[in-house]
């Protein structure tokens, strides 16, 4: 085998296993928003669909919906609102409501993360998983209730 | 021939007259008529009872006298079952709503905060208008009773519950005679699209 052939073949084994390193890199971020989106899917039926409905669509002019809501751009907000609830009047897709929306000091960031996940993935524009840490970060800057 | 007597089988039982049971504790009554001894039997009945409405106006036995109508129990602020319940109900009534012989009672098991005000607003926010559909409020021991002992559904505080009080998803169907019909799962559609078609059922039977 001449030097040329060793370094062409060299480079095509790295390229080989450049390539073997960022599909297995996607898979894992691949496996994680799958992994946050199932999570989510059941943490929000079992705290958010009463009222939010299972699809997404609120209830009238009670409880306003996910489905289209500006709020998914927010996600400072988003997550804030999950975890210390929301008093006061809000304005969604034009109309508006007024009705508490109670905290959930109990539920931990992580499930906080899988939740916001399913919501963003599902009626939003994300098609990424947000992670645990950027919510830990969030919540430490949520206003003081 | 074999296809025939199916055929026949199937349309015998569309054809059957159906007929909701009459539910609850029942007692046997011995009395003397007329000299002699007659056993009747006593079913357990709605009794009378006042509470006030979503405009602030008071509700008897009067108001669903020669009517049937359902009746559930929440609260406003409630966080669990009590939403899925009125979306199911929206059901119940977007279909019977326009019949004069119909009505819904929904109570509160929260008074203190649920008044006459705060269930106007929570009527409106639904989407109801008039009082076909009575949301009630008013004393506390009364709606309980009412609902432990008479509707035969679970009614009542409890601070270890998610939002203070335990209270049962059923839908209770009452007759004309003030008679407990049926009982439906109201937080799934199973239960409530069961309810409607039985809803059908005992209006045929005062026709």
């Amino acid at each position: 085998m001449s030097n040329k052939r060793k370094v062409k073949a060299g480079w095509v084994t790295g390229f080989l296993l450049l390539i073997l390193a960022l599909t297995s890199c996607q898979s894992s971020e691949e496996l994680k928003r799958e992994q946050f989106y199932s999570e989510g899917y059941q943490l929000y039926t079992l705290h958010c669909a009463n009222c939010h409905q299972a699809d997404g669509s609120g209830l009238a002019n009670l409880y306003p919906p996910i489905q289209g809501s500006s709020y998914l751009m927010r996600k400072a907000d988003l997550v804030c609102i999950i975890k210390n609830g929301l008093a006061g009047e809000i304005h969604v897709n034009g109309k508006t409501y007024n009705r508490p929306m109670p905290a959930n000091p109990k539920l931990p960031d992580l499930e906080i993360a899988e939740i916001v996940t399913y919501v963003n993935n599902t009626w939003g524009k994300d098609s990424t998983y947000t992670p645990t840490d950027s919510v830990t970060a969030i919540l430490t800057r949520c206003a003081v209730k | 021939m074999i296809a025939l007597l199916l055929a026949t089988g199937i349309l015998a039982c569309d054809n059957a007259p159906k007929r909701l049971p009459i539910l609850g504790e029942r007692d046997a009554v011995t009395k003397e008529v007329d000299g002699k001894m007659v056993t009747d039997t006593v079913y357990n009945t709605i009794p009378d009872f006042a509470f006030v409405n979503q405009k602030g106006d008071t509700v008897t036995q009067k108001d669903v006298a020669g009517k049937i109508y359902v009746t559930d129990f929440f609260f406003t602020s409630c966080p669990t079952i009590c939403p899925v319940m009125k979306r199911q109900m929206i059901k119940v009534y977007d279909k019977y709503k326009d019949n004069p012989d119909f009505m819904i009672l929904s109570h509160s098991i929260d008074p203190d905060h649920d008044t006459p005000e705060v269930l106007n607003k929570f009527a409106e926010d639904l989407g109801v208008e008039g009082t076909k559909w009575e949301f009630l409020t008013g004393d506390k021991e009364k709606i309980y009773d009412i609902g432990q002992g008479h509707y035969l559904v679970t009614a009542k505080e409890d601070s270890t519950a998610e939002g203070g009080y335990i209270h049962s998803g059923a839908f209770v169907l009452v007759d004309k005679d003030r008679r407990v019909r049926g009982m439906y799962d109201g937080t799934s559609e199973e239960g409530t699209q069961k309810l409607i078609r039985d809803i059908g059922v005992l209006l045929a039977e005062y026709e």
